[in-house]
């Protein structure tokens, strides 16, 4: 399957990000690799504080001090991307963020806003700008007479919407969606789904979704890596993953959601012991060891690299015929 | 005499909302409407709800934001008075005009509150054992000061806490952990009912099992009776005896999870059910 596979759109390669506090570093990320390809949607999962969307910050080359790339690179379209690159932030690869309250400015009409961006990227003159903007409102399904309304208008769905909008102006190949439901309504949420699944089946886009909610990434996400305190702990086809997790981790979080089912109603849901250790806390070998009810001597001593290209985990090492 | 007492208990139902409606007045001040001739504008957030829930169960209310589910929890909470229809608590009602003031705080006292944000239900310049000591102080449950503290700390070991964290500030603490001081809070003054307005929302999946399965293990301990208000039927389907679909207000459908999640009836919770995401069925 590697070989038949296509370029990937976007690669990160042993990526580490350090904090720097006075004297110490700490690992924010920690030897982190994946790739994306061209029109598909990649999922990160993990637990507050796992460094997913320090991974979406790197990639658009936010990373500020105290923090610094300390190792790895990124690689868009066979080019790397130096941090603080303006040339590659918002006109190929853009961001939605989490809340869209406050990711629009409360004091300009949306038509506005888009025309600012759209204009940004890319050299256009107003009417050209202002038609293109009705298009990617009718797109997002927004109504074109909007164009001039204020975002206090507009409902927390609708108003994602003109982020997404407004993350499209520009054309880019890629997009990182910072949780970009997590504010809303199930209803909703299942309607901005579908809008970024058309979206990146329509326009060949690429999307990571950044999410801590195993069941949206089991709607929309082709493939999912799983990261835990800053490390890549599984990554695969998100089928595969949710119905075959390999990593403890993984299958800790499985159990741990809440599902609709008639079966298991009111029963007890699975707690992973224990919680995600602070930075200065994360222990040598596997950092998920000390949660982990299915350790071997190997787990404290020696950090698991990327087995198979699927897990980080001793325990695939002596499973060769399992995957 | 203390058995017809003990039956009556069995048969009547411990929280009652009976024909429950709110309106909000949206209309433009009374001068303005007498110029322009205007109506009064009447928003209805609770439009005749009623529903029962037994003694050591867990009643759910579903809905999208907007549908009434905070509503209806803030007058079960005895916090907003219901333009009609009542809400009763063990025979009591907040609103009847003849209630004693005794009574008033004793219901109180009855019934508490968990909050959807653990980080801004919290007061961030007061230390734990001073936001636990508070309801006991409010109520007067325990007046020597020794004994406070040694209940606050116990309840901060119910909750899965550790008595060092009494001088600690909430700041300190994981969105999971001030969960559970909230929950610590709703219990310190022994309550029979919990109004939980959607307590997992803010957290992370496995911070969510771990306080679902906290908020379960106290229930069968102190036999709480939970009003348990969501937007995530997932949740929901984990906790609830019997749940309640709301729309604008109204209250279209009443079942048991079972029921529900197997055979929904109603247009709404079939949408909302294919709405949900689930993790059972990839894409």
């Amino acid at each position: 399957m590697a070989i038949e596979a296509p370029k990937p759109l976007l690669e990160v390669r042993n990526l580490d990000v350090t904090l720097k506090k006075r004297d110490t570093f700490f690992k924010v990320l920690d030897d982190l690799s994946f790739h994306v390809y061209p029109g598909e949607i990649l999922g990160l999962v993990g637990e507050s504080g796992a460094g997913k969307s320090m991974t979406g910050s790197a990639i658009l080359g936010l990373i500020e001090k105290p923090l610094f790339i300390s190792k790895g690179e990124i690689i868009f379209n066979g080019q790397r991307i130096e941090n603080n690159a303006i040339s590659v932030r918002g006109s190929l690869i853009s961001m939605v963020f989490q809340d869209p309250l406050i990711s629009l400015n409360p004091l300009r009409r949306i038509g506005d806003q888009l025309v600012e961006t759209i204009r940004t990227h890319i050299s256009l003159d107003k009417k050209q700008a202002i038609t293109s903007a009705k298009n990617l409102l009718e797109e997002v399904g927004i109504d074109k007479n909007r164009f001039h309304d204020y975002p206090h208008t507009f409902s927390g769905g609708m108003r994602q919407r003109v982020v997404i909008a407004l993350a499209l102006a520009p054309r880019p190949s890629l997009i990182i969606a910072d949780e970009p439901t997590t504010a809303l309504d199930v209803s909703v949420q299942a309607q901005i789904l579908a809008l970024l699944k058309r979206l990146c089946k329509e326009r060949g886009t690429s999307i990571i979704l950044i999410t801590h909610d195993m069941g949206v990434i089991a709607e929309t996400a082709d493939r999912v890596a799983v990261l835990y305190s800053g490390s890549l702990a599984e990554i695969g086809a998100t089928f595969e993953v949710l119905s075959n997790p390999m990593h403890p981790y993984t299958q800790g979080l499985i159990a741990a959601t809440p599902r609709i089912d008639p079966e298991t109603l009111n029963k007890k849901l699975y707690q992973i012991p224990g919680k995600m250790p602070n930075l200065s806390e994360i222990p040598d070998g596997c950092p998920f060891h000390k949660r982990c009810l299915q350790t071997t001597p190997q787990c404290y001593q020696v950090k698991p690299p990327l087995l198979y290209e699927r897990a980080s985990c001793w325990l695939l090492e002596n499973k060769t015929g399992a995957i | 005499m203390l058995v017809v007492r003990k039956q009556n208990w069995c048969n009547m139902s411990f929280l009652t909302a009976s024909r429950l409606s709110r309106n909000f007045d949206l209309s433009e001040p009374w001068i303005l409407r007498k110029i322009k001739g205007q109506p009064k504008k009447l928003l209805k957030a609770v439009d005749n709800a009623s529903f029962l829930v037994e003694r050591g169960q867990t009643y759910a209310l579903v809905g999208e934001s907007g549908s009434g589910k905070s509503t209806i929890a803030m007058m079960v909470a005895g916090l907003l008075k219901p333009s009609s229809g009542t809400v009763t608590i063990n025979g009591d009602n907040f609103f009847e005009p003849s209630q004693n003031k005794i009574k008033r705080i004793a219901m109180r006292k009855s019934v508490q509150m968990i909050f959807q944000s653990p980080y801004a239900s919290l007061n961030p310049r007061w230390r734990v054992g001073d936001i636990l000591k508070e309801p006991i102080v409010t109520f007067n449950l325990i007046e020597d000061e020794n004994d406070q503290n040694r209940h606050a700390c116990e309840l901060l070991e119910q909750v899965g806490l550790f008595s060092k964290d009494m001088s600690k500030f909430p700041h300190e603490f994981s969105g999971g952990q001030r969960q559970r001081i909230c929950i610590a809070r709703a219990l310190a003054c022994k309550p029979e009912i919990i109004i939980c307005d959607e307590p997992t929302s803010a957290l992370d999946v496995s911070v969510q099992a771990q306080v679902l399965n906290l908020l379960k293990d106290l229930q069968r301990e102190f036999s709480l009776t939970y009003l348990f208000i969501s937007h995530d039927l997932a949740v929901v389907s984990t906790m609830a005896n019997k749940i309640g679909v709301l729309k604008q207000g109204i209250l279209v459908e009443e079942a048991t999870p079972y029921k529900l999640f197997s055979y929904p009836e109603h247009d709404y919770t079939k949408m909302l059910l294919s709405a949900a995401p689930d993790i059972s069925k990839p894409y």
